[in-house]
């Protein structure tokens, strides 16, 4: 016993020696994953080995992405990528501290909401020297900062109306068109409720995300145009807030958080209790399975405006890295190239942020749903989220003030006060 | 803790005799504790992001900005808030979890058929991740489809809305709290209840007392440093909630189950406002020490080192 | 007097069964969710035992990812930090206990102390400094922190403040070295604590979550957890196959806590003849 622990203790004491004679030297570390032998070496003579990390894979694409890497690969053998996927969740607490550390990966994948505090900060290298003109322009747009290109989108998303055709057919509605305003969908949710006790009409909670786009639709924002000044509590938003909680509080035609029991608003749907869901078009594939009842999507009703909501990733290089052409390269062909936009498609994971009519079209010959055109039809109303670089304490101040508004605990009118006044005491606007 | 402290050994002294014994937690507690807790004090009086590399030269002069953080952070009305949600936690898990706890060593303390099966299942949440667990109860609390309400309404009650009812949110992180912990706390009270010396009971015995009495006037009694232990413990956990709130409620609703970790989480990786969480760490720090303090203190009141 | 023992067997029986019943369920819950599939999870009224059970989740798990090695990783990640923080904290413990020396007392509160911070802030620090060390991607940056663990230091204590001194004494007198009397004679005396701290240590290393993702990137050093965690996607959530991954990764605390069961055991009945 003694030995054994005298051997331990021995051991642990020399790798501290070693642990902390490498700290004492206190030189500047490089970067664990670039090989300074290649560092910004040509691209095509050069074979280069660089880091790549994504969230989106997670929970299923991982070989989706390995299939399209595989396909990079043959074109460009001297570059090869090691992808690393992570889950949504902690996907920003690593990538933060990496950056912090000086380990970034040399490209990696942004959302919408994180990524203006990333270009902010100076973290993210400006896109040079690659071919953009395949991209779709609005969603390339979504990713400048002051006129200067930082990502560049990697897939889209975006929402549509689905509906039920089953109930609809029951209550004897015709079916929506894209010609519906709320209106419409208030007079048909109601009549759908009518159906029965646990049968509702729509379901769009009220949530910072449904909220800045149903402000939208009402001819509001959440920030004047030149991004000083919140505007939160403005009429127009406390209209389309109003009409939110009232769909719940009010007609009932959207059951509240205690009718809803934790189920999630998909089970709701494909238990066929539900008329409409504006909803993502990553839930067809989930649809297609899960329903036993006849159902199709179109263009989501507006107000004064028709607003639809549009979710994209962006692929960004590391400001940091020491590969950035080569890094380049390979996001430039992930985003761009009709290869990796097939693979896409194929698989069902999302769209590909391109403007080739041709691979497109595949998409829309897969049912349900039968209009599939309503997707593209969609993206000429897309309203993109009001990105800030303080994005995320912006989007829970108004979230936790829309949750009391839609329990009934406050009105409407003074939940978007207190987020208003909360917002303009914490962030500063630039 | 189940004798009287023993002096250290007689004839023994120095630091000489100590530091080998010391020196490997010595040197883990000044690498992996004390210099980062060093260097997240210097970043709580700046207004870092945590974002731009703190590694480089000037970036403290560059982002120093004295006590704002401390005093943004104690003049608004989210601190009082927060820690108001924290203290109810503390108030209704301590006394929960110590019964069940207590209950958890008295059933195991008893020599009976089958008590190692009970040991091993009351020992099975702990062994559970948090993770793991929080997933399990936020379908099991589902107020209509989940197990729980289902359960309750077999004998007539309705369930309430749970992790989505502002008030009995909180209740239900302490329940699952308790659930998780009854197991670990109550093997601990055990080794306490077991090391009790024998012949106390049989005196009791002799003098007529029941078994209720007995758990009364000499169990508890001789118990008091292993539930002392368990209450320091307990209290510096329930200060750091964090894994079970963020997969079961992130703070909801309505911020009913905001506490202080998951403000200073929030802070520092979700709005990028490292310096600012750092404050609110160190005040969370201070609260905790000013508690345990307490308790140390109140020892001496309660605590019974005589078995 | 028959009666009323007979009436506390059946209390006993009764408290003791719907405890252990309440500890079980979220168990059952999980078995029965993992043996569903993907369409029965949403069935109304829910099913307590699955109607069709199927094992497609578990395939889902093992496909997914490289398991063996995983596995492999975790356990040498866990066994290793187990076996530091043992033998570090009881060292520590041995001195602060039974040894006198200047300034202990103040050691020891300052280790105390040191539980109380929260991990959330010491984290980026704690990377930079491990950067420095050129420890990011190594195993090493998981296990080191084993050496300081400060809650088992403070359990030891207790444990070894209890040891009569006569025992040590009489080891000492008989010529017996200082690291003797600890390893002979202090350990063994604290083995229910350590086999408690060993299950406790081990299950708090195999499922730590936070720090094993930000320290290994490679993919072939990614710990259980890790994966477990990519079997989440971005917008929705296969409840069956997360189950399915969280179940196979409690068999092994469970085998070492079975295993270390009867130390348990054998420590509180000697500890209860010795009081």
């Amino acid at each position: 016993m003694k030995k054994r622990a005298l051997a331990i203790l021995a051991a642990c004491l020399s790798l501290l020696m070693v642990l902390s004679a490498c700290g004492g030297g206190g030189t500047d570390p490089t970067p664990a994953n670039t090989d300074p032998a290649t560092s910004g070496g040509d691209v095509a003579s050069e074979p280069v080995t660089i880091t790549y990390c994504n969230f989106n894979a997670s929970g299923g694409n991982e070989e989706t992405l390995q299939r399209m890497y595989e396909a990079f690969h043959e074109e460009y053998p001297n570059i090869t990528v090691e992808i690393e996927t992570i889950a949504m969740d902690d996907y920003f607490t690593q990538l933060q501290t990496r950056i912090v550390g000086g380990t970034a990966p040399d490209c990696f994948e942004m959302n919408i909401e994180n990524f203006a505090a990333y270009a902010g900060m100076g973290a993210l290298a400006p896109i040079e020297g690659v071919d953009l003109s395949g991209m779709d322009e609005t969603a390339l747009s979504a990713f400048t900062v002051d006129g200067v290109q930082y990502g560049l989108p990697g897939n889209f998303s975006n929402v549509v109306l689905v509906y039920n055709k089953d109930l609809f057919d029951q209550a004897n509605l015709e079916y929506p068109t894209s010609d519906w305003t709320q209106e419409d969908v208030q007079k048909a949710a109601e009549a759908i409720r009518a159906l029965g006790d646990d049968i509702y009409g729509y379901y769009q909670p009220l949530t910072y995300n449904e909220f800045y786009k149903a402000c939208a639709q009402f001819g509001g924002s959440l920030l004047n145009e030149d991004k000083t000044e919140f505007t939160i509590n403005s009429p127009e938003n406390v209209a389309a807030a109003q009409m939110m909680a009232d769909r719940v509080l009010v007609t009932n035609v959207q059951p509240t958080a205690e009718q809803m029991g934790g189920m999630g608003d998909w089970d709701l749907f494909m238990s066929g209790r539900l008329g409409m869901i504006p909803t993502g078009i990553w839930a067809f594939n989930t649809f297609a399975e899960g329903c036993d009842f006849a159902w199709d999507i179109a263009v989501e009703p507006g107000m004064e405006q028709k607003a639809t909501h549009f979710f994209s990733n962006a692929c960004v290089v590391n400001e940091a890295s020491e590969n950035k052409e080569a890094a380049m390269t390979w996001i430039t062909w992930l985003c761009s190239s009709p290869t990796a936009a097939e693979i896409r498609i194929e698989a069902g994971w999302d769209l590909p942020a391109i403007n080739d009519e041709e691979v497109l079209s595949s998409y829309l010959d897969l049912t349900p749903p039968d209009n599939r055109e309503a997707v593209f039809e969609s993206l000429d109303y897309l309203v993109v989220p009001p990105v800030i670089e303080d994005y995320a304490l912006m989007s829970d101040i108004i979230g936790q003030q829309l949750e009391a508004a839609a329990a009934g605990t406050v009105t409407v009118q003074e939940a978007l006060d207190a987020a208003q006044a909360q917002c303009e005491a914490q962030i500063t606007l630039g | 803790m189940r004798k009287k402290k023993q002096k250290p050994i007689r004839g023994q002294d120095g630091l000489l005799t100590a530091s080998p014994f010391l020196l490997p937690s010595f040197i883990g507690l000044a690498v992996f504790s004390l210099l980062p807790i060093v260097i997240s004090f210097f970043l709580s009086l700046t207004d870092w992001n945590g974002l731009d590399r703190i590694a480089e030269a000037g970036f403290f002069a560059e982002h120093f900005v004295g006590l704002d953080n401390y005093k943004a952070i104690l003049g608004g009305e989210e601190f009082w808030r927060v820690l108001l949600n924290t203290l109810v936690y503390i108030v209704l898990y301590i006394p929960l979890m110590l019964v069940c706890s207590l209950a958890v060593a008295y059933l195991l303390s008893r020599e009976r058929r089958g008590v190692t099966a009970f040991r091993i299942i009351y020992y099975i949440p702990v062994l559970t991740s948090w993770v793991a667990a929080s997933m399990i109860w936020k379908s099991m609390l589902s107020p209509q489809y989940g197990a729980v309400n289902n359960i309750l309404a077999i004998f007539g009650i309705t369930g309430p809305g749970w992790l989505l009812d502002e008030n009995w949110a909180m209740p239900a992180i302490v329940l699952v709290s308790v659930w998780k912990d009854m197991g670990f706390f109550g093997l601990i009270l055990l080794s306490g209840m077991v090391g009790i010396n024998k012949s106390y009971y049989e005196a009791a015995s002799l003098d007529g007392a029941g078994a209720w009495q007995r758990f009364w006037k000499i169990t508890l009694p001789l118990m008091t440093p292993a539930i002392f232990y368990v209450l320091i413990v307990s209290l510096i956990n329930a200060f750091q909630l964090f894994p079970q709130i963020m997969i079961m409620t992130d703070g909801g609703p309505n911020g009913a189950t905001q506490v202080m970790v998951e403000r200073i989480y929030k802070y520092g990786f979700r709005y990028y406002r490292m310096g600012y969480a750092a404050a609110f760490s160190w005040l969370l720090f201070i609260i905790i020490m000013l508690c345990t303090w307490l308790q140390m203190k109140g020892q001496k009141k309660w605590v019974n080192y005589d078995t | 007097m028959i009666r009323k023992r007979h009436l506390s067997t059946t209390g006993y029986y009764v408290v003791s069964i719907l405890l252990a019943v309440v500890s079980m369920i979220p168990f059952l819950w999980m078995i029965s969710t993992s043996l569903k599939s993907r369409g029965a999870l949403m069935s109304i009224p829910i099913e307590w035992i699955p109607d069709d059970p199927t094992l497609s989740a578990y395939s889902e798990v093992f496909s997914r990812f490289p398991f063996l090695q995983t596995i492999g990783n975790s356990l040498f990640i866990s066994i290793t930090f187990t076996l530091i923080t043992l033998v570090s904290a009881s060292m520590a413990a041995f001195a602060f206990a039974k040894v006198r020396f200047k300034g202990s007392g103040v050691i020891l509160k300052l280790y105390l102390a040191m539980m109380m911070i929260p991990t959330q802030v010491t984290m980026i620090p704690l990377f930079v400094i491990m950067n420095r060390l050129g420890l990011i991607d190594s195993y090493a940056s998981v296990i080191l922190p084993s050496i300081f663990k400060p809650f088992a230091v403070f359990m030891l204590v207790q444990q070894m403040q209890s040891i009569p001194n006569d025992y040590l004494d009489a080891a000492r007198v008989d010529g017996a070295g200082i690291f003797h009397v600890y390893g002979r004679i202090a350990l063994p005396m604290c083995a229910p604590t350590l086999a408690t701290l060993a299950v406790t240590t081990f299950m708090e290393s195999w499922n730590d979550y936070l720090w094993p993702l930000l320290m290994l990137t490679d993919r072939n050093k990614m710990t259980l957890p890790i994966a477990l965690s990519t079997l989440n996607g971005q917008y929705n959530t296969e409840y069956n196959v997360l189950m399915a991954g969280s179940l196979i990764s409690m068999i092994p605390i469970i085998i070492i806590y079975l295993c270390a069961q009867k130390q348990f055991k054998n420590g509180l009945m000697a500890g209860g003849i010795k009081g």
